[in-house]
């Protein structure tokens, strides 16, 4: 429904879409308006007044530009377009009304506010603030909150632009922030003193204008204009969502979001967030050789040949973890099927069918989920899994949509669902179930979780998935915890049998960041990865390489888009990135790469695996149904078991420790009655 | 040598006129442990000291400085001042010497205490 109109905005006529807001309509004209309490993917508040217009034939007032739309202006007298003026007299000096009001309670604290250098109010106070102050009267004083371990808060400085209230209920789903108290009052306080009970709640911290909800764990530590941007992708989970990783010197500083309206929007989860005091800590930054028992420090070539030695002529499995970029997969994969050996990637045991995409991946989109009516959930916890994903799921079930549910039952998913039940007997039913037309026509979406998936029934699992999304006409979406998964599956880095075929027998096993293995006693372990975590002590080498903010590569989310990340720092002390480490025990092997750089690796990769190539393109995948499987009995179990302490980095993480306890403690407090 | 610096210097020792002056008016009041020789001319309507070596006010105790400055009238030589056994001796100004106090973490100590921007992980 294309209902464009005509509009004249600062002399320049525009055709725009009627339902669009003027300051949408002036965004497409070129004009940026300046505004506090509007955000694109918030609802309308249009309470704090900084995006005046004047509309000419309209009220003699200036009209709040983010509140009405295009088609709520009238026409001239003969039928000429509107007219809106951004920069007229009147407009600057309401707009300079409104910064006098604002400043009036807001503290000039600038010096000592963490947002300092990237706040709105410093900003727009340069274009439409006075230099003096007409107020004589005492400023308003807050008490400020605990809104718990990650958002600091300095509620003087609050401009009750009501952001973070509308993205905990609307975009968090969570009912602890609102706004009590009317005129000077007025105030953002937490609901009997709770503090935040979201995985999403970092988002809080950007959306805020002015600096009085900022980073708790970042306080003080640096001022924006000292951080050296690098833009790159999340491993956290297997959404990768898109972020931006401040770093100063050699220390990654704070992690943001950055805008992909395919991925994650704009809002990232915490534990994407604040994981980066886990980069700092557990370092393996030297070789280490188990000598007499006892790792013992080493030098490089030392390290590098006792490795070469263990796997010469031996029977080698090589195990892919969770936060692998792909390239280190596939040069994994050559090294080792090299040397005759066998490597796999689906270290937690999920019955992913190697080589059949349209099982591994899905053919839906993650914005698929924004068009979705009926979204069916088997086996996932996706608040766990992937927070962001969820919240996407929210909007569609805000939309309308209706989601239902195979899995654990009462968990909350921060919407309401229809349970359709915790066992393989529910997704049998659902996959026998005869649709209706009615409901073929509509959008639908299967997405299934890892926790179905990783069973020996798995792949049966997944078949009685197909068929459902077959029978709905709807599409699949296969929802992996692993941001490696995909990429390594694409590349082939699978045994057939499974991670018990691959490592049964072996006598060597090179461990690339798998920690959540058991490996048993017998084999020799050769681990390589940026943590010393659960690998790192059952290894006998301990090759140190770098964490994911550290070298570039490529990442292929759950929805199999490809993404490129980027390193915005240097791996610790001799730790080197992953294919140099590769590509110099492959020399020892004397079975050289045949690359010297990361872009020849990258070169051969898209040479192997074509679409890996189209960095940000999903491919389209050939819908290839598995032959119906039998189901086993079981009730579906969740496969994270705390979302905040998935991987060595998190678990190297203080900040996600603490978010952990403080979820095991809410989880076992009882609410009081009200 | 030692003549021309005290008629010319006044940071090798006392200058010329103030030995002149100490000959001519000074009373002697005391002498402290290093000595540094103190003294007041006849009305007690000045003080002063000539110090035992390198003039640096920092050699002075606090009991010596005390009358110096007439915080006290009486001087520390004929009426001793109390002195706890918690009480350090007293040290002068090591400003710009290799006994200056250098903080834990400062590049001008022998040996700096080791940085880092990360925690490395140890084996057991």
């Amino acid at each position: 429904m294309s209902d464009l109109k005509k509009i004249v905005i600062d002399g320049n006529e525009v055709e725009v879409d009627g339902a669009m807001t003027l300051i949408q309509a002036c965004e497409e004209a070129g004009i940026e308006i300046p505004r506090f309490c509007y955000h694109e993917r918030l609802s309308i508040a249009g309470n704090c007044r900084m995006c005046l217009v004047e509309v000419v034939g309209g009220p003699p007032k200036p009209a709040a530009s983010c509140a009405m739309q295009v088609k709520d202006l009238r026409p001239g007298p003969e039928g000429q377009p509107p007219v809106v003026k951004t920069n007229s007299p009147m407009v600057k000096k309401a707009r300079e009304g409104v910064m006098e009001f604002l400043l009036i309670n807001h503290p000039l604290d600038c010096p000592i506010c963490d947002q300092g250098g990237e706040c709105d109010l410093q900003d727009q106070a340069m274009a439409y603030g006075v230099d003096f102050s007409r107020y004589r009267e005492p400023k308003r004083a807050t008490e400020d909150l605990d809104l718990g371990p990650l958002v600091s808060t300095q509620m003087t400085r609050c401009i009750s632009c009501t952001r973070c209230v509308r993205f905990t209920t609307e975009v968090a789903g969570i009912h602890q922030m609102g706004q009590t108290g009317r005129g000077e009052d007025a105030e953002i306080t937490s609901y009997l003193n709770e503090t935040l009970d979201s995985n999403l709640q970092g988002n809080i911290i950007d959306l805020c204008p002015v600096g009085a909800l900022t980073s708790k764990p970042y306080a003080y530590q640096a001022r924006p204009w000292e951080l050296t941007k690098t833009e790159t992708i999340d491993v956290m989970d297997a959404l990768g969502s898109n972020i931006r990783v401040d770093t100063k010197g050699r220390e990654v500083m704070r992690i943001l979001p950055r805008n992909h309206d395919g991925v994650n929007e704009e809002w990232i989860s915490d534990k994407t967030r604040f994981v980066w005091d886990g980069l700092r800590r557990q370092r393996l930054d030297k070789p280490y050789v188990r000598k007499n028992g006892k790792l013992t420090p080493v030098e490089w070539p030392e390290a590098l040949s006792a490795a070469a030695e263990a796997m010469k002529g031996k029977k080698v499995a090589g195990l892919i973890g969770d936060l692998a970029s792909t390239e280190a997969a596939f040069s994994l994969k050559q090294l080792i099927e090299g040397q005759g050996g066998t490597v796999e990637c689906r270290v937690d045991g999920a019955k992913l069918p190697a080589g059949n995409r349209s099982a591994y991946v899905g053919t839906a989109t993650i914005e698929d989920i924004d068009s979705a009516e009926m979204i069916q959930l088997i086996g996932t916890n996706p608040r766990d899994e992937a927070p962001v994903l969820n919240a996407r799921i929210r909007k569609a079930w805000l939309r309308g949509a209706t989601v239902g549910y195979v899995g654990v039952p009462g968990v909350d998913l921060t919407y309401d669902y229809v349970q359709v039940g915790d066992d393989r007997v529910a997704v049998e039913e659902l996959s026998s179930k005869t649709i209706s037309d009615a409901t073929k026509a509509k959008n639908t979406l299967v997405i299934v979780g890892m926790g179905a998936l990783n069973e020996a029934d798995g792949e049966a699992v997944l078949s009685h998935a197909m068929k459902l999304a077959e029978n709905t006409n709807g599409k699949l979406l296969v929802l992996h915890t692993a941001a490696a998964r995909v990429g390594a599956m694409d590349v082939g880095a699978t045994t057939e049998g499974g991670i018990k075929a691959a490592t049964e027998g072996a006598e060597v096993i090179f461990n690339m960041g798998a920690d959540e293995v058991e490996i048993d006693a017998g084999a020799t372990v050769i681990y390589m990865g940026s943590h010393g975590d659960r690998g790192a002590h059952r290894a006998d080498i301990i090759l140190p390489s770098a964490a994911y903010t550290e070298e570039s590569g490529l990442f292929v989310n759950t929805e199999g888009r490809p993404q490129l990340a980027l390193r915005a720092a240097f791996p610790p002390g001799q730790a080197k990135e992953n294919w140099a480490v590769l590509r110099a025990l492959s020399a020892e092997l004397g079975a050289t790469q045949p690359w010297d750089t990361q872009a020849g690796l990258r070169r051969a990769m898209v040479e192997a695996v074509p679409h890996l190539g189209a960095v940000d393109v999903v491919a389209e995948n050939d819908w290839q149904p598995l032959a119906l499987g039998k189901l086993g009995k079981a009730s579906f179990r969740p496969i994270v078991a705390d979302h905040y302490l998935t991987n060595p980095i998190a678990r190297a993480s203080a900040v996600m420790a603490e978010l952990s306890a403080n979820a095991k403690a809410r989880g076992s407090q009882k609410v009081a009655a009200e | 040598m030692r003549f021309i610096l005290s008629l010319l210097t006044w940071w090798h020792e006392e200058t010329l006129g103030t030995r002149l002056y100490t000959w001519r008016k000074g009373v002697k009041v005391g002498e402290d442990a290093q000595g540094n020789e103190f003294y007041r001319n006849k009305d007690d309507s000045k003080r002063w000291v000539c110090y035992a070596g390198e003039p640096e006010a920092s050699r002075i105790s606090a009991d010596w400085h005390g009358w110096l400055h007439r915080t006290f009238d009486d001087n520390p030589a004929n009426s001793p001042l109390a002195h706890k056994d918690w009480e350090k001796p007293h040290v002068d100004n090591m400003t710009g010497t290799a006994l200056a106090y250098v903080p834990a973490g400062s590049i001008r100590r022998e040996k700096p205490v080791e940085r880092s921007d990360y925690e490395a992980w140890q084996p057991e």
